[in-house]
């Protein structure tokens, strides 16, 4: 019977996507659907598992459409509870999209709907993704600017406060609970919270709680990230030293884990780390390593990026042969991916390099010749990136808060 | 219902290097979304599972 083969095949659809093969289980739900079914709570099941599958395989667009299917049947046959999850899982594929005023409706609704079924559980999962929509939500208009964390427009304030206000809400019931794992994940975006608001302190203690429940959990990739987030809180509080250390586990585990993009990552970070604590040899040996990944991975640029760090680190230590070479190649990538305002720093760059050593290197690069066009082109604007000297002077001091300025 | 790996939202930047990263690190690390999940299964035994417990109990009483 017909009945029996869309059950038949959605049942194959679950048992692939749990075993981790989404796109074959896809397959299979689709085939499914054109089967049919007359049991309208199964085409439900087959709807949202389509959508999460999608979602999971990041086709959001596809995820949006079945869980919208989803919604409008659990709504046409009474059912509470699927009503709840399918607004839940809207709500997330929304934020995604960047959807957010869509987002917080369905998220809301999958929290109203908890709270009338005296469902803890769904509430506190609702309350977890309503406070994801809200950080998504201040990220993003926050990376709009060009503001670091701490320095904040009201509405991405407003946004962020929001978050973690939901985050600890969720956090008092899942401690209720005692699910360990609902707790770790509420800590790791309470602590990015935290961090973005510039309160690195609390950041650092909800990261450190973070750390322990994956510990505990023996979640090593969660454990790597948490190892990260602390490095990165502690780089905005001025412990250079205490960054490193946690930069470091961070590669160790990146290493371990076999994640060449987190490794490359990693190194970058401590590359930066280094420069901030003007170990210009370490600084060096980090980016050079990212460079290595980046060029594997056919990341042009984060090639292009590590050149321009290299550049620096060379032209702090005085090697001015290797500073170049780097400024030429990082000018070289920039016109490759059409990245102007990298192209503008790399001629800034190779300008101020030409500077030092005099005129004759100009006559046998044609590249230098051209620097003055580009900064009549500039229209007195100044470049995002700034020239090499004004790096170690003004631009580190600038991209760290106020509590940093002392470190020299 | 489980959490979904994480994903990031894709950057057509460096597959390494957020653009923002220039010199500080700024990649946070977020946690991976729960999705909320259904299953056949659930419906499935629900609605049969009765009728079939039902046939086997009755097979057995009336042996």
């Amino acid at each position: 019977r017909m009945e029996a083969s869309c059950l038949e095949l959605a049942l194959e659809g679950e048992r692939l996507c749990k075993a981790g093969d989404c796109r074959a289980g896809v397959s299979f739900f689709e085939a499914a659907v054109q089967v049919g079914t007359e049991d309208l709570r199964t085409l439900s099941a087959i709807y949202s598992q389509l959508g999460n599958a999608y979602f999971y395989l990041h086709e959001y667009a596809k995820a949006l459409e079945y869980h919208h299917h989803d919604l409008t049947l659990a709504r046409t046959i009474g059912d509470l509870l699927g009503e709840a999850k399918a607004s839940g899982n809207l709500g997330n594929t929304l934020k995604v999209l960047g959807n957010f005023e869509e987002a917080i409706v369905c998220c809301q609704r999958h929290l109203d709907i908890s709270r009338e079924l005296n469902d803890k559980v769904g509430e506190a999962r609702a309350l977890y993704n309503l406070g994801n929509v809200y950080h998504s939500k201040g990220k993003n208009v926050a990376s709009a600017g060009t503001h670091d964390p701490g320095e904040l427009p009201d509405d991405v304030k407003n946004a962020l406060e929001k978050a973690a206000n939901y985050y600890e809400e969720n956090l008092t019931i899942v401690t209720e609970l005692g699910d360990r794992a609902a707790q770790g994940r509420a800590f790791g975006n309470l602590g990015n919270t935290h961090y973005l608001l510039g309160n690195f302190r609390s950041a650092v203690l909800a990261h450190e709680q973070r750390l322990l429940i994956a510990k505990e959990f023996g979640d090593r990739s969660a454990e790597r990230r948490a190892y990260s987030n602390l490095g990165n809180a502690y780089i905005f509080l001025g412990e250079f030293e205490t960054a490193a250390e946690y930069y470091k586990k961070t590669l160790q585990l990146a290493r371990q884990l076999k994640d060449r993009a987190v490794e490359a990552q990693a190194c970058y970070s401590l590359g930066n780390t280094y420069t901030l604590l003007q170990d210009y040899e370490k600084a060096i040996d980090y980016h050079l390593k990212h460079l290595v990944i980046a060029q594997e991975l056919h990341d042009k640029i984060g090639e292009g990026r590590a050149c321009w760090s290299l550049g620096n680190a060379y032209t702090a230590l005085g090697n001015h042969d290797q500073a170049i070479h780097f400024a030429e190649r990082h000018l070289e990538i920039s016109r490759e991916v059409g990245d102007r305002s990298g192209e503008l720093t790399a001629r800034l760059n190779l300008s101020d390099l030409q500077m030092v050593l005099g005129l004759s290197y100009s006559t046998n690069n044609s590249m230098m010749s051209e620097s003055h066009v580009v900064e009549n082109s500039l229209n007195g604007t100044r470049p995002r990136v700034g020239r090499r000297h004004s790096m170690e002077n003004m631009e580190l001091m600038k991209l760290t808060p106020e509590k940093v300025q002392n470190w020299n | 219902s489980q959490p979904l790996p994480g994903h990031q939202a894709t950057e057509l930047q460096s597959k390494v290097v957020p653009s923002k990263q220039i010199l500080h690190s700024d990649n946070m690390e977020m946690e991976p979304e729960t999705m909320e999940t259904k299953s056949v299964t659930d419906y499935f035994s629900k609605l049969h599972m009765g009728s079939l417990v039902y046939s086997c109990t009755s097979k057995r009483k009336n042996k």
